[in-house]
């Protein structure tokens, strides 16, 4: 039986070791993150002010923070929000973007100068304002929640890749390939999704993995606006740089939370290198 | 490709070509003292500030009548060298120096005063601090008067018809008190001497029936033209026959409504500093006059340059008349807003003063074992407003319950850890003359269980998830943090701390838009009114919807206490300690002498206060006190003629309780380099 | 934001879309005409409105005579998006909670009138465009500030600009130098030394927010060592640590995007043919893999440099460089409507001109696209 394309990308991928190290390591993380407060008992909220500032001992693995909470409990329970908002901000703005500048670069002509002349105006409002318009927008209720920060985060996110994927597309445009299944009558839709995608996915997906770093950061920025959260990694990471300083340094409070973020990235780039080859049309067999 | 290299190295060496360019402009060797002022100055317009960022700056550049001396914070003669008071205590002659100049060689005259205070006032200014002039005569008609016979006249009459149409038989009392709330009545019939508009009102309290209402909108159109002719007659008058006159370049003479112990301090405050007549009317300057090309100054030291976003330097004037006691020859306050930023600023030597919360407050509990590091109380306090117009903090029980469930040691000992002062009270310690009231709340779980149970929550079951308010600061978020867990554990409620930027922050407050959100007041002076005038119903600061008309008399009567003491009746018997405020009023009746009458009358004003501060705090709680400020700082062994604690005159000691330094007196010695 | 001003903003965008399909011919006409309002509003800030009309006059003529068709048709874009784009903002200013006269003490009806009055900011959206735009081309000026007094925002933006767009231009220039070559090299041998330096960097430079770098930067060079100024604005020194601290971020972008590029050309047939050909390695990656990889990286690039080049507030702030990002944020944060706009404009224009610029590099580096462009017009 013939394998289909995903399937011999499968088993590309599954001969890739270090992407299946990078995808092992992501799931434990996030099985870490989503199940460790609860089977451990950990509390990220619980405050006992006396023990702030305490570096990392056997009772408070990573140390407590300011006001005496336990870090162990916060970078497992700031994961969930930062994993859930990096992959699926990540995973919006991939879809928007990689179908608008699909579209954009491929018809060309007037169809693409408008759509990125709308690209460019989305560029040019200030983020500032929109973000807040969008706190107006949910109540009260939904602050904290995560709907919102996708929005907030999608908003923006999208535009870059927009352009990065019309610039791939208008130069793949007018090569023989795509010439050639435009001769034989393939329809628009199937020289998109055929042809001009696997040949886009490299850049994409190098791009993507990139921005979920971005986006968890940028999510830290919301929470300054009222619009972050409840705990995210951004935010311990941004709360442990505010103690960096010559005078005293709380190092666990920035070590931990960078060091998980670190490891997700890392193994996010391991894993979109293999996803990169195992997609790539070129070394299919 | 080569070409296309060269073509980017070329971009790349114009590109640093271009960076020099921009130094040429900003280049400056640090001057003598450099000091952190985390705010850049907006203005440095006496009518148009409001912050101690923009004091800093103006007390090095300007003069009053008065001055702070260093040492004791009491005012010194500064563009007054003599005063004569009136036995009375209302008339003040001030004598003005007659080496006084300005910057451009002018001299300082009893006519700049003049000028000065009438531009303050102008209602069409809208200067945030006019009412610091409020005292003087005709004063406060002059810059209110026009503007609340508008109100009473446009928004008020139009929606007093609207009542009336709304309920053409009778005007229910709530419907009554709601129009009130809703275009500040109260505000803007303050102090009428018509009786009828005051028995009217009072009738309409509990309801009028509509026969009645013509006659009250006569009233208050009486009312608003009475404002009207008065206020037109005041701005005829201040300044030039009355409130404060000239009666030659160098007699200043100020009337006062009543006698005010603290006016050489109000003339030590920079909203009552001259302002150069001659350079502000230039035409075509407008909102530039205070810039370094144009500006002219009386004080120490005059404004040599000023660049947004990096420093404004000023050097010793020439012209000051006490330019010899002037050590410094130059300072620059550098607008530093990020704490790290600042602070390796001041440890690397190119600033010698970080005042109170300019640096990174999670360094406190390191920087706070350096020998530079001092500390001392401060005028300001912490605290929660309730929105008391949201079911279930329209309940008292529920407020106190709240307040009571606060472990407040914890967040001033771990949280905090600079050892401010947890409290109940709104009124920070160490204002002179004010004994506070004994706070009925304490930390009590139990009875806060007990509280909120009476209320109808036993166990916190049934009542709602709210949130706190509070704007983007890390420290806020904390003290929400602990609170809420505080909450959860001891009263079994959940509350959600969230944030907002501090104009969201202020729309959401001034609309009652919250549940509970965080607040902070500092003094602006010495003096209970300053926080506990805050309070008034409607009051533009007050924010929580709570309002009472017996705080509100208590503090309209210690605003002016001869008046109470010719009528205190209505008042008293609502009162927790009429008997010693009784005693208190026959005895300043009594006193005869003006001295010891006005001891006397000061003393029923602190107890008037006393009486307001435990209505709020112990009855009512529409607020909930965390803690009282402490002043703390950096600075370099350097510098000298910084006090900690002052000494009186009379050689009685207290805190430097606002973080003052007059840059004046200040100097510097180097044992050493300047270096780290 | 009332259903009219909706619509209006609709109305506004439509007219947008229909520059986009003005003819050629009438396209020139129009750009010069575009040319010549942008250059007027724009010098008039700094001159008389004579001379300005002058330069104008001169600049419309130029571009009527030089202008390639693309940039032709981008400015005739330009313009009236601008003006959409002012109005678009005012409302969502508005929009916004806060005004820029709201403040701790509460001023009175009375007083806020006057205020408004005084810096021309009524309290309808609409009201408030015509005012702005009235004031910009009758008496060229962007609006005095609210929050800093005695100064326009003019005065504010125009020193500013200069320090962001050179030390912006300095750690583009930077990012590319570090994250091309470290992209190419990682390309070219794949799961090398190189390779996992570059995945590194990546790393370091994407997860790390650039205040975080910048504050260990200040820490090391500064403080420990004392090589640097900690802050401030003055000499060449003070440009090092900002720029390093800008530019990281977009070098870790740089390098990976490049490293992807290359990976995929390399690939591709018609490298393989020139190296059939015999030709040298070098050649073959000067002459092609590197043009065709760098597609992804100069995309990236056109809002990167529009972005860096107009400052950061967070890199300003911790190294006191007096740039324009502190204004974006102070703006915002303090409601000071007319630096709010300012800032947008500059903003706008700089991403408009770098896209342009982008467009015009993928020609540059894909030649086929230039006959397909004039095939489309």
């Amino acid at each position: 039986m013939r394998d289909g394309p995903w399937a011999a990308a499968a088993r590309r991928l599954s001969r890739n070791r270090p992407a299946l190290l990078g995808a092992a390591v992501l799931l434990v993380l996030s099985l870490l993150c989503v199940l460790g407060p609860s089977l451990l008992g950990l509390d990220a909220m619980l405050t006992s002010p006396e023990l702030r500032n305490r570096p990392p001992s056997s009772e408070h693995w990573f140390g407590t923070d300011a006001i005496g909470r336990d870090l162990f409990a916060r970078v497992l329970v700031g994961g969930q929000a930062s994993l859930a908002v990096g992959v699926v901000a990540t995973l919006v703005s991939v879809v928007v973007g990689v179908s608008y500048g699909m579209v954009a670069g491929f018809y060309g002509g007037k169809l693409d100068e408008v759509m990125m002349r709308f690209v460019d105006f989305m560029y040019g409002l200030p983020y500032m304002f929109l973000v807040i318009l969008i706190m107006l927008l949910f109540s009260e209720t939904a602050r904290g929640q995560m709907l919102p920060v996708f929005v907030a985060l999608g908003l923006v996110q999208w535009l870059t890749m927009a352009r990065i994927v019309r610039g791939q597309v208008l130069s793949l445009r007018h090569r023989e390939f795509v010439l050639a299944a435009e001769l034989l009558g393939a329809s628009d839709l199937r020289i998109l999704s055929r042809h001009l995608l696997p040949n886009i996915t490299g850049v994409v997906i190098v791009y993507a993995t990139l921005m979920v770093p971005q986006v968890i950061i940028l999510e830290s920025f919301l929470s300054f606006l009222g619009l972050g959260v409840a705990l995210s990694w951004g935010q311990l990471v941004s709360d442990g740089i505010a103690v960096v300083n010559p005078v005293r340094s709380y190092w666990w409070l920035l070590v931990w939370p960078g060091a998980f973020l670190g490891l997700t990235l890392l193994s996010l780039n391991f894993l979109g290198d293999g996803l990169r080859d195992a997609l790539d049309p070129k070394s299919r067999e | 490709m080569l070409r296309s290299l060269l073509g980017i190295l070329l971009v790349f060496v114009c590109g640093l070509l271009a960076v020099g360019v921009t130094f040429s402009a900003s280049s400056q060797d640090r001057a003598e003292f450099a000091f952190i002022n985390p705010v850049e100055p907006r203005s440095l317009d006496p009518t148009r500030i409001n912050g101690e960022p923009e004091g800093r700056v103006l007390d090095a550049l300007f003069e009053g009548l008065t001055y702070l001396d260093a040492k004791s914070l009491r005012p010194a003669p500064g563009m007054a060298e003599s005063w004569e008071i009136s036995a009375d205590g209302r008339r003040y002659v001030f004598r003005i120096r007659k080496s006084a100049r300005w910057s451009d060689g002018h001299p300082v005259t009893a006519h700049d005063f003049c000028f000065a205070w009438r531009r303050l006032l102008d209602p069409s200014l809208g200067a945030e601090y006019a009412g610091v002039l409020f005292p003087v005569r005709d004063a406060e008609a002059y810059n209110t008067y026009a503007s609340r016979a508008d109100s009473l006249e446009q928004p008020i009459a139009k929606a007093l018809s609207a009542l009336g149409r709304a309920h053409p038989e009778r005007i229910p009392s709530a419907a009554f008190r709601a129009f009130a709330s809703e275009q500040h009545l109260e505000a803007a019939v303050k102090g009428t001497p018509n009786a009828e508009l005051l028995s009217l009102l009072k009738e309409a309290d509990a309801g009028l029936p509509s026969s009645r209402l013509p006659l009250l909108s006569r009233a208050l159109e009486s009312e608003a033209q009475r404002l009207r002719s008065e206020g037109a007659l005041a701005e005829r008058r201040f300044g030039r026959e009355t409130g404060v006159v000239a009666a030659d370049d160098h007699t200043l003479i100020v009337e006062l409504n009543a006698p005010t112990p603290y006016f050489l301090e109000l003339t030590a405050f920079y909203p009552t500093y001259p302002v150069p007549r001659w350079v502000i009317e230039r035409p075509g300057l407008g909102e530039t006059w205070f810039l370094p090309e144009n500006i002219v100054s009386n004080g120490p030291f005059r404004l040599a340059s000023w660049r947004v976003g990096d420093r404004i330097r000023m050097v010793k004037s020439e012209t000051y008349w006490g330019k010899d006691r002037v050590r410094l020859k130059s300072v620059d306050a550098l607008p530093i807003e990020n704490g790290t930023t600042a602070l390796n600023m001041y440890l690397t030597g190119q600033a010698d003063w970080m005042p109170t919360n300019s640096f990174p407050a999670d360094l406190i509990d390191e920087l706070k074992k350096r020998p530079d590091f001092n500390k001392g109380p401060a005028l300001a306090v912490y605290y929660y407003r309730v929105n008391t117009t949201r079911k279930p903090f329209n309940d008292p029980r529920v407020r106190k319950a709240l307040s009571m469930a606060i472990d407040r040691e914890v967040i001033t000992r771990d949280v905090l850890a600079i050892g401010q002062e947890p409290t109940f009270r709104l009124v920070p310690p160490g204002i002179a003359g004010y004994e506070p009231p004994v706070p009925e709340l304490r930390y009590d779980l139990a009875q806060a269980r007990a509280l909120l149970a009476d209320a109808g929550f036993p166990g916190g079951k049934g009542f709602p998830k709210f949130g706190i308010l509070f704007n983007t600061m890390e420290a806020h978020k904390k003290i929400a943090e602990v609170i809420a867990d505080q909450w959860k554990r001891g009263l079994g409620i959940e509350a959600n701390g969230y944030n907002q930027e501090w104009q969201a922050y202020q729309a959401t407050t001034q609309l009652l838009d919250y549940d509970l959100s965080r607040a902070a007041w500092i003094g602006d002076y010495e003096d209970p009114n300053t926080f506990l005038e805050l309070y008034v119903t409607n009051g533009g600061n007050n924010q929580t919807g709570w309002g009472s008309r017996v705080y509100d008399q208590l503090i309209a009567a210690a605003g002016d206490i001869e008046r109470f003491l010719k009528s205190p009746g209505a008042l008293l018997p609502e009162l927790r300690e009429r008997e010693k405020i009784q005693a208190l009023i026959d005895a300043a009746l009594a006193e005869q002498e003006p001295a010891a009458h006005l001891v006397l009358a000061n003393r029923l004003r602190m107890a008037l206060f006393r009486e307001a501060e435990a209505l709020l705090i112990n009855d009512a709680v529409p607020i909930i006190p965390i803690y009282f400020y402490v002043n703390n700082g950096l600075v370099k062994p350097r510098v000298h003629g910084f006090y900690k604690e002052l000494r009186d005159p009379d050689g009685k000691k207290r805190p430097n309780l606002r973080d003052r330094h007059p840059l004046r007196e200040v100097w510097v010695e180097d044992g050493e380099a300047h270096g780290p | 934001m009332g259903p009219k001003e909706v619509v209006a903003l609709l109305v506004g965008l439509a007219l947008l879309v229909g520059t986009v399909f003005l003819p050629p011919r009438p396209t020139r006409w129009v750009s010069a005409l575009c040319v010549f309002a942008a250059a007027f509003v724009g010098f008039r800030i700094a001159l008389s409105p004579a001379a300005s009309a002058v330069i104008a006059t001169g600049l419309a003529l130029a571009a009527f005579a030089y202008l390639p068709a693309l940039a032709q048709r981008r400015v005739v874009f330009l313009v009236p998006a601008m003006v959409v784009l002012i109005f678009a903002t005012t409302l969502l200013m508005y929009a916004a909670p806060g005004n820029p006269f709201a403040n701790e003490r509460v001023a009175t009806p009375t007083v806020e009138a006057a205020l408004r009055a005084k810096y021309g900011v009524p309290k309808s959206a609409t009201d408030f465009f015509f005012v702005y735009m009235g004031r910009l081309i009758r008496e060229g000026t962007l609006g005095p500030s609210i929050k800093v007094l005695g100064r326009s925002v003019e005065d504010l933006l125009l020193p500013a600009f200069p320090v962001s767009v050179s030390l912006g231009l300095f750690a583009i220039l930077l990012s590319v130098a570090i994250g091309a070559s470290l992209g190419v090299i990682a390309g070219l041998k794949k799961n090398s030394a190189a390779d996992y330096a570059s995945m590194a960097l990546a790393l370091i430079g994407v997860s790390f927010p650039n205040f975080l770098i910048g504050a260990g930067l200040m820490v090391v060079f500064a403080i420990w060592l004392g090589v640097l100024p900690v802050a401030g604005w003055g000499g060449y020194a003070h440009l090092v640590m900002p720029a390093i601290a800008l530019a990281l971020p977009s070098a870790a972008v740089i390098a990976r995007l490049a490293r992807g590029g290359v990976v995929e050309v390399m690939q591709q047939d018609y490298i393989r043919a020139a190296r059939a050909k015999g030709l040298p390695e070098s050649w073959v990656v000067v002459r092609h893999a590197l043009r065709g990889a760098l597609t992804p990286v100069v995309s990236y690039l056109g809002p990167a440099a529009a972005t860096t080049m107009t400052g950061s507030f967070v890199v300003e702030v911790l190294f006191g460089v007096p740039g324009m990002g502190q204004w974006f944020v102070k703006g915002a944060v303090n409601r000071d409507y007319s630096v709010v706009l300012g800032t947008a404009i500059v903003y706008f224009g700089m991403i408009i001109v770098f896209n342009l610029l982008v467009d015009l590099a993928y020609v540059w580096l894909d030649p086929r696209l230039r006959t397909q462009k004039a095939g489309d017009a």
